[in-house]
């Protein structure tokens, strides 16, 4: 990425801000935002799957929202590290199933919080929505577009609310460069967008089985391997295409307000080819948005030293989103006259808005770090608005952040990108 | 009870029908007098981001006006050129000049904008602060004072009476562009929002929602915590003759880290414009006024003054309210005078 030295230097004093500033807007950011009980009290819900993404979003679901009645898993530790989250904030315990279906009769639940491996997406959200319960379903929003498209119908059918888990929807900063920059057209026309995921690792997940005899095979995983990295087997995931990118493709069709009309893509599995993997490790893709916008995305994972992030580059301006925490806008052809303006978004802690004193030099912040506050990265806070906007889209009315419509099409563009893959060749949609 | 609402409005994405989050701080800044220049937003007033740069946009013009350190700046012209004949300045850096006048009288002479002289013979303009030789504060105090300065309204023009004198605008610059940011957030409708630089100089308009613009003042001596925790709340009601924008304005100054020490004695760079001495004995002056650049002027004025200027000016000038930490070791600061637009949340903590 090349940048002049003014803006190098700005980018590097926000970046410093960055690793320097309040490493957690979860609890007490959240915590001001989210005054529940909504309108009828907290919604009934049970959980379908309460692996590491169901565990985020049950951590994230505020007891003001949502009272969690039951959780459903194949995998009894799971159960057990969710049993855990629920005893920790003194709730009453959750009661346990294995099969959703089980828990749909049994139980009198209002909606279901689900994040089991992509290919079950469509029959699960599909059959809770026809038993009349609202869902919210962890992203990507399923294994192939017939499958979304069930899970549309089946909402639009029903009446109930479907809401597909992108957590920028929900965060604060990026609503607020939707408003604050991109809708007043700060960064003039936008033909390019460049979309990063870089790590080095094998994406692997590393679990003993429950017991030593545990057998996940009647559920469709030979191996418990299988179970555990679903991630890494075609018949399970789309691979980094569904669980990474999907997340920016969504971003940028909101913010270009449009939909890729083409996308081409190379990738293969490079680096990883033992342990029976299937998925790439490596994948690179063009999408063609009308207007002569495109967005690339790269995902590699054989280096991290670009970590993940959007860029936004236009006429007139350049918006970066970082780690979901970090908005860094840079004015276009200003650097030489150093007027280049930045915008930083901060939880407010209930701490000082700013510290005041004897002036301080260029680069120093506005309120010193603080570091008296506990709770895990970013990352939940946006969470914790999903399930809470979930819940007020059951109770009140809240339009979704994002919505069946909006998840459909940025999972057709990533399913497109790994056909795209395959075919060697461009696919439209 | 629920409400109940068509699929279409569910699945609507429509930004606009939604209630604003004011989760996070939304800070647009810029480096401008070598320091941040920030407008600090509530998430919810997102929309006004661009309100905020044009804000900044002024601080810029108002620098490329003010500073001396640029060839280009009307300034730098007038210091160049006032001492050989009268320069005619335009509207602005008149009156600003006139407001210096004025806050000069009204604080006996510690606040100065002739001080450059001083400043430049105890080398804290070179940052190497050094005791002067025999009779060079004499003679840098002779070309130091307000007096020095003559301002002719018919022709709008500025002149010096001496070869030397230097005008800086330092010690007002930073309140003086809060108060033209102000000007122009509220020309686009901004009402609640905090505007600051460096850290020293703060406009609060509007209340934060409510809630009171939450501000620490610290002093970079006193490690143990904010020497107090104010709520600003910028004036609501008519306007004030004279003030466009209503808000309420804190500028603090200190001792800052350049010292020089002489017999043992430890002397801060803010140089009292009356003796020729840098001054001591106060830690920090945090001044709360309605106008942003008088509390600018006031807060080196008072470092420079101590306690018994900014009693006097306080007996005089209703509506200001003075925090003055003295350099005893103490962090207490003693609060004199009154402001409404302000509450001290926590005050004189045990250090």
């Amino acid at each position: 990425m090349h940048l002049t030295p003014e803006q190098e230097a700005l980018g590097r004093r926000n970046f410093l801000k960055a690793l320097a500033g309040t490493p957690a807007l979860a609890a007490l950011g959240a915590a001001a935002a989210i005054k529940g009980p909504v309108r009828g009290g907290p919604v009934r819900v049970g959980f379908v799957g309460v692996g590491s993404q169901g565990r985020v979003l049950l951590t994230n679901t505020d007891p003001a929202y949502a009272d969690v009645k039951a959780i459903c898993d194949i995998n009894p530790t799971s159960l057990q590290k969710a049993d855990e989250i629920i005893a920790k904030r003194n709730a009453p315990a959750a009661r346990h199933y294995t099969e959703w279906k089980e828990m749909l009769e049994k139980e009198d639940l209002e909606a279901v919080i689900m994040a089991p491996p992509l290919w079950m997406h469509a029959d699960i959200a599909s059959g809770c929505l026809e038993a009349g319960k609202h869902v919210l379903c962890e992203k990507m929003m399923a294994w192939d577009v017939p499958s979304c498209e069930r899970m549309k119908a089946a909402a639009e059918k029903s009446g109930r609310v479907l809401e597909i888990g992108y957590q920028r929807n929900y965060n604060p900063m990026y609503r607020a460069a939707y408003d604050g920059v991109v809708k007043p057209g700060l960064l003039g026309d936008v033909y390019h967008v460049r979309l990063a995921w870089h790590r080095n690792a094998n994406w692997r997940r590393k679990a003993d089985k429950p017991t030593p005899d545990y057998d996940p095979s009647r559920w469709g995983y030979p191996t418990f391997d299988h179970l555990i990295n679903w991630r890494l087997y075609w018949r399970y995931s789309k691979g980094l295409f569904a669980e990474l990118a999907s997340h920016q493709v969504n971003v940028v069709n909101w913010f270009f307000d449009a939909v890729p009309s083409s996308v081409s893509a190379t990738g293969g599995l490079y680096r990883f080819k033992d342990g029976g993997r299937e998925v790439y490790d490596h994948v690179y893709a063009t999408f063609e948005y009308p207007g002569g916008r495109t967005a690339t995305f790269s995902s590699i994972e054989s280096n991290a030293f670009d970590d993940y992030y959007e860029a936004f580059f236009g006429t007139r301006g350049t918006l970066i989103l970082r780690h979901e925490r970090d908005a860094l806008l840079f004015d276009e052809g200003d650097a030489e006259n150093l007027r280049a303006t930045s915008i930083e978004l901060s939880p407010k802690t209930g701490g000082p808005a700013l510290d005041a004193s004897e002036s301080r030099p260029a680069n120093a912040p506005s309120t010193a770090v603080s570091r008296n506050i506990s709770g895990s990265a970013d990352r939940p806070s946006a969470t914790r608005f999903e399930v809470a906007g979930f819940c007020e889209a059951i109770r009140v009315g809240k339009p979704l952040a994002c919505g069946p419509e909006r998840a459909m099409h940025s999972a057709r563009a990533c399913i497109h990108a790994n056909d795209a893959v395959a075919k060697k060749g461009p696919v439209t949609s | 009870m629920a409400r109940s609402l068509s699929r279409r409005q569910l699945f609507t994405l429509d930004f606009d029908v939604r209630t604003p989050t004011s989760t996070h701080w939304v800070r647009v800044h810029r480096t401008a007098m070598a320091c941040r220049f920030e407008v600090t937003l509530s998430s919810g007033h997102a929309r006004q981001v661009p309100a905020a740069r044009r804000a900044l946009d002024e601080a810029d013009r108002i620098e490329a006006t003010l500073t001396v350190f640029r060839d280009t700046s009307e300034l730098t012209r007038v210091n160049r050129n006032a001492a050989r004949a009268a320069v005619p300045v335009d509207q602005e850096l008149f009156e600003l000049l006139r407001s210096c006048r004025a806050l000069s009288e009204a604080t006996g002479g510690a606040f100065d904008i002739t001080s450059t002289p001083l400043s430049r013979c105890w080398g804290f303009l070179r940052r190497e602060g050094r005791l002067p030789a025999a009779g060079e504060i004499d003679a840098a105090r002779s070309m130091v004072g307000a007096e020095l300065v003559m301002l002719d309204e018919a022709t709008q023009s500025v002149s010096f009476g001496r070869e030397g004198v230097e005008l800086n605008l330092g010690s007002i610059g930073k309140g003086y562009a809060l108060g033209r940011m102000a000007q122009v957030l509220s020309d686009d409708g901004v009402t609640d929002a905090l505007i600051s630089a460096g850290g020293s100089s703060v406009f609060a308009l509007g209340d934060c929602a409510g809630d009171g613009w939450t501000i620490d003042v610290k002093s970079r001596q006193v490690a143990s915590g904010p020497l107090a925790r104010l709520k600003l709340r910028g004036l609501r009601g008519p306007a004030k003759a004279g003030h466009h924008v209503r808000g309420v304005a804190l500028a603090t100054s200190g001792a800052g880290e350049q010292f020089v020490e002489i017999d043992g004695v430890r002397y801060g760079h803010v140089i009292d414009p009356r003796t020729g001495w840098p001054a001591r004995g106060v830690l920090s002056v945090s001044v709360i006024a309605d106008d942003p650049a008088v509390a600018d002027a006031l807060s080196t004025a008072f470092l420079v003054g101590g306690a018994a200027l900014a009693e006097a000016y306080c007996a005089r000038h209703p509506e200001t309210l003075i925090l003055l930490t003295p350099d005893d070791g103490s962090a207490r600061p003693c609060m004199i005078g009154s402001h409404r637009g302000v509450e001290i949340e926590t005050y004189a903590p045990d250090a």
